[in-house]
This record gives C-alpha cells, structure tokens and sequence, in this order.
C-alpha cells in the first residue's frame, strides 16, 4: 500500500465526502425515527368496564371493573377513550385527607413513574401514575379523594396512546384483591408484629393509617408501599 | 397454644436452594429435555478442559505458531467480552443518566455482564498456555503494553461486576443490613464499570494496534479501538433486548404484578440501536477509506466485509429505526438479534478470520475447541436460569421494613 502525496487528497476528500454525507443522512434519519405518530390506542378486547359492585379484601374495598397499579392508584376507561386515574382505597386511607397535587392538562405522564403527590405541608409522598398518557382534564374536586377515592374523588384523565400495553402491567379482577388483602396484612404486621391478623382484629382501621403507625415518618413508610 | 401460632424455621436448603421442594422432587423436576442436553455437552466438554490442562494446547487445539489466536480468543474472550456490555450500557443509561424506566432490566443486565466475564476468564485460562502466570500481571507493571491494560482491566471491571452482583446475592440470603451499603455504593461502582469497562473494550481493539499487516486491511484502522468501544455499546443494548425478552418468556411466572412494561423499554432502546448502529456503519466506511482500503472491496474479503457492515450493521439500523418509528417490538427485537451475530461476526473476523490473511494455511478449529466454547456457554446459561430461579434478579426483593424498596 502506497501513501504517496497525490494518493493522500483522494482518501482525504472521500473521508471529508462520507463525513458530510454521514451528517446529511443523520438529519433525515433522525426525523424519520422520531417522526412516528404514537401508536393508536389498542382498545382491550373486552369493553370498558363500567365501575360495578364493590368486592372487599382484608381492609380495603375495591369495585369492579378497576385495573390497579401495584403502587395503589387505579385507572378507569371511560366510554370517550379516556382514562380517569385515582387513589384506590388503601392509599386514601394510609393517607388520610391529605392534599394531593395532581399533574396539570398537558403534562406527560409516564406509567410507574411518580405523577401524583401528597402533602401534609411539611413532608410528602409521590404517587405513581398508572398508565402512560398526557392529562386533559384535572378534578377540581379531587379533595374528595379521600372520602370517595373510587367515585367523587377522581384525580385526573389521561389520553393513553399505549393502553392495551399499559393495561397488561395492571391488576384486575381476584389480583387487585389479592394486591389490597397483602396490603392488609403487611400493615397487620406492623400493628402486631408477633400474631399479624387474628380472629379479634374486627372493624375497619382508622383514615390517615401511616401518621398512626409512624408518626412524623409517615412518608418513609407511605412510600414504601407506593413503590416511589 | 402458643406453640402453634409459632411458625416453624424453613431449612434454609430447601427453601433457599431447591426451590421449596425436597430433594426428591427436586431431582425430579430437574430432568427436562433442555437439562438432559446440556449435561450431554457438559459430559463431553469438562474432559476436553481436563484434557486441555493435563495434556496442553496442542492435544485439543489446532493452535500453532503462526495461529496463535482461535477460538477461544475470537469467540470466548472477544465475544464473550463484547456481549457482557449490557451490564455498563444499561448500568450507565439508570444510575447515570437518570432514566429511571430501564431499572426493571439492569438486574438481568449487571448478571449477564458478571457471567459473561467470568465464563470470559475461564476460556482466556484454557486459552494461555501457561496459565498459572495470570497473576504474574499483579506484580509485574509493564505498563507499556496493551495487555497489561486489558489484564488490570479483567481484574477490576470483574471485581465491580462482583460488587454489583452480591447486592441481590445478600438480599437471597437475607442480609439486608449489609445491602444498604453497597446500594448507597451503587452509583459509584456504576461509574467505575463504565470507566473499566469503556477501557477494556476498547484495550482489546488496541491489541490489533500493533498487528497492521497481519490484520486484513479492510478491517484494520488505527482508530480500531473506537469501533470496539462503539460496537461493544451496539451489543450490549442488542443483547438486553434479546435477554430481556426471554426471560421475560422463561421466567414469566416471576413477573406477575409487576409494573415492568418490556414491551416499551424493548422499543426504546431500540431508538437507541438505530442511531449507534447508524454511527457505526458510517464509522466502519470511514476506517475502510482512511486505511485506503476501498480496492479490497472487489475480492472476496470485500464481499465478507460487505455481509457483515450491510447485512448485520446497515440492516439492523434501518430496521431499528423503522421498529421503534411504527412500534412494532417485533422487527427491534429480529433488529436486535441480527445486530448480536453481526458483533460476533466481527470480533471472529477480527482476531481469527481476518487475521494473517496472507498465511498459506488457514486455521480451522478443531471439534474440541468448538466443544469448550460450547460448554462454557452452556455453563453460564445454566448459571443464569439456577441464580434468576432463585435470586431477586427479575422479581423484587421482598421488603421487610417495608420502607424501603429493593433498589439494586
């Protein structure tokens, strides 16, 4: 191989040449990957589920037709193709009535990433949005989301582009219950760490369960079981 | 009455190790077509590898003195290498660069990583000819070569994998106070793997540095080392792609409730496979002109050239990109898979296909080689399933003061 001087401009020039090329394609190359339209929401095969009848596990009541994230809030899909998120039971009640900062219209939202946030003015505590979307409409009355998380109490809806796939990370049916009945007896075993739930603990437990429990450390333990 | 509210003490063999069951069961259900096969080519390879250490190179290989490298340092040690990048790809892309979304795989990742270096350093011992003088590295500081690098790179990059690795080892056990620690730790031993790491990968295209006219031209470039660092991020996000669909296929049961959507994590790094392997492909051109190599693309090394930069680096970008633009998980995941064989196709072309071209005789290896890589491969894979089966590698570790999450 020769590397005599009139050879050296040839090479030079085509290394410049790939070099703007590899600059030219790149801009419409990364316009091509980034210009794809958000996949059309896959609707679930099966309809949207109006809210039914409330079904009890351990504590907590939880209606049909809800999907549960693991960190306690719910989503609804509504007739519009919208999808309404809340608090489910147990995060109301850990929480007590505490204000809950809600994201505002137009925010992305990330599913299992922190979207929500409770306050008791000095502490707080972030909740994980449910399903992946942007926000389009707020609840002026999500201060009731703590006497009625699943109804009156709604915190958000969201446009979901990913539902089908964000639907399978959630929990439906007997699995919500079952999410809400460990819920129950890990807070058994923090109330009675030695016997856990026995035949006398009858009765509902108190609201605002986490500043019972743990007192100025609520939010280490709220966010223990919101997973943030 | 007392006594029976009092839980019995789980033996810590059968709960911990044989999964619950007692060892009959246990034997039992370890009998399976995928497990018969692989003690088959266990029962013919662990001989080899005795054979190897008590008999020498030349009684399993075809190594000599012109071909010195084969298939244990192309495959084994360069593709066992370049594969475990996953660990500081996805490693760098949590702790780093705060994209908290992709921590559901860096598990998964950081054990592959660890299995692949060790299995890695098991093939380059069986590889040296003197094997025992490994740790003369230690001692010695010839710091002027390049193997002392990826020597001091080996110990360090592998000692921090361990580090990483004992974090879900120690939650297994149930020693969680001495996890806190090493999760503070964890960005910090982030940072190192991806110095370590960065260095080693590139330390091994360095190796070539000193070989020009004994590495084909098409291949050679002074800048090789920059092709491997890039490359080696290439497979490490190809292979999280693929290990991350099949374990989210084998070990489905170990993901029930979990909010872990791979489906979106598959198509976001698929983003990320478009625009490296773009790079790459662009860089590969790049090495071919700047070493004044373009003549060699008429002969038949070009048209080798050609199947691996077009067919296993141009088409799996384009494929990425048309993947993640229309979200089919589907064509990132084929992507993901073509752009695994193509690293593999380059480091065998690097350190054996294309290596003494000119020689006039080939080096071909020999069925037993082939059957120690094949072992060793089987052997991490089997030690990939018995530690996911039982470790918190894709499931969280069970909190038990409940205010604390199972960070890795």
């Amino acid at each position: 191989m020769t590397y005599d001087l009139l050879s050296v401009y040839p090479a030079k020039l085509l290394e410049y040449g790939l070099a703007i090329g590899y600059l030219l394609l790149f801009i419409p190359f990364w316009r091509y990957l980034e210009g794809g339209r958000p996949a059309p929401a896959r609707a679930p095969r099966r309809a949207a589920a109006a809210v039914g009848q409330a079904g009890h596990r351990g504590w907590f009541r939880l209606p049909a037709g809800l999907h549960v994230h693991p960190g306690h809030t719910w989503a609804r899909l509504d007739g519009d193709g919208l999808v309404t998120v809340g608090l489910d039971d147990f995060a109301s009640k850990l929480l007590g009535p505490l204000a809950v900062k809600v994201p505002a219209v137009g925010v992305p939202v990330a599913q299992g990433e922190a979207a929500l946030e409770a306050s008791d003015g000095r502490r707080s505590v972030r909740l994980a949005a449910p399903v992946e979307g942007t926000v389009v409409e707020v609840n002026d009355g999500a201060g009731a989301a703590h006497a009625d998380p699943y109804g009156a109490g709604w915190l958000f809806r969201v446009r979901a582009p990913r539902l089908g796939s964000n639907l399978r990370q959630l929990l439906s049916g007997s699995a919500a219950l079952r999410l809400l009945e460990d819920a129950s007896e890990e807070l058994a075993r923090r109330m009675n760490p030695e016997l856990g739930v026995v035949l006398q603990d009858g009765g509902a437990p108190v609201s605002g369960i986490a500043r019972t429990l743990a007192g100025d450390g609520w939010d280490t333990l709220a966010r223990g079981f919101f997973l943030t | 009455m007392a006594d029976t509210l009092v839980p019995t003490a789980p033996s810590f063999l059968r709960e911990k190790v044989l999964l619950g069951m007692s060892p009959r069961e246990y034997v039992r259900s370890v009998v399976t077509p995928f497990n018969v096969a692989a003690a088959l080519i266990l029962a013919v390879g662990l001989p080899v590898l005795f054979l190897r250490f008590t008999k020498g190179l030349g009684a399993v290989t075809n190594l000599s003195q012109s071909a010195p490298w084969g298939l244990w340092i192309g495959f084994d040690m360069m593709t066992g290498i370049v594969l475990a990048a996953g660990g500081f790809t996805i490693g760098a892309t949590v702790q780093i660069f705060g994209l908290e979304r992709y921590h559901a795989i860096e598990r998964p990742a950081i054990l592959t990583a660890f299995l692949g270096y060790v299995m890695a350093v098991c093939g380059l011992l069986a590889d040296l000819g003197r094997p025992w003088n490994i740790v003369q590295a230690i001692f010695h500081y010839g710091t002027a070569s390049v193997l002392f690098e990826v020597a001091w790179c080996v110990m360090c990059y592998s000692a921090v994998l361990f580090f990483e690795f004992t974090i879900p080892f120690l939650e297994w056990l149930g020693y969680r106070r001495m996890v806190r620690p090493l999760r503070k730790a964890l960005i910090a031993l982030t940072v190192l793997s991806v110095i370590f790491s960065t260095m080693h990968q590139s330390a091994l295209g360095s190796l070539f540095l000193i070989m020009p006219t004994k590495l084909h031209p098409l291949w050679y470039s002074p800048y090789i080392f920059v092709l491997f660092f890039v490359s080696a991020v290439i497979a490490g996000i190809c292979m999280v792609i693929v290990e991350s669909t099949v374990s989210h296929k084998v070990f489905a049961s170990q993901l029930h409730g979990q909010p872990v959507d791979v489906e979106a994590l598959t198509l976001g790094l698929g983003k990320a496979g478009a625009l490296v392997t773009f790079a790459y492909f662009f860089l590969k051109l790049q090495g071919v002109v700047d070493g004044h190599a373009w003549h060699h693309l008429a002969t038949g090394w070009g048209a080798w050239f050609g199947v691996e930069v077009v067919g296993f680096v141009l088409v799996p970008s384009l494929l990425f990109a048309w993947g993640a633009r229309n979200r089919s998980v589907r064509a990132v995941r084929v992507a993901a898979l073509l752009g695994i064989l193509g690293i593999v196709l380059n480091r065998l072309n690097v350190s054996v296909v294309a290596l003494n071209w000119q020689a006039p005789h080939r080096y071909v290896p020999s069925w037993m080689e082939v059957m120690v890589s094949v072992t060793l491969v089987t052997i991490g894979v089997l030690a990939f399933r018995w530690i996911v089966n039982r470790m918190p590698i894709l499931r969280q570790a069970p909190a038990q003061d409940g205010a604390e999450g199972s960070r890795p």
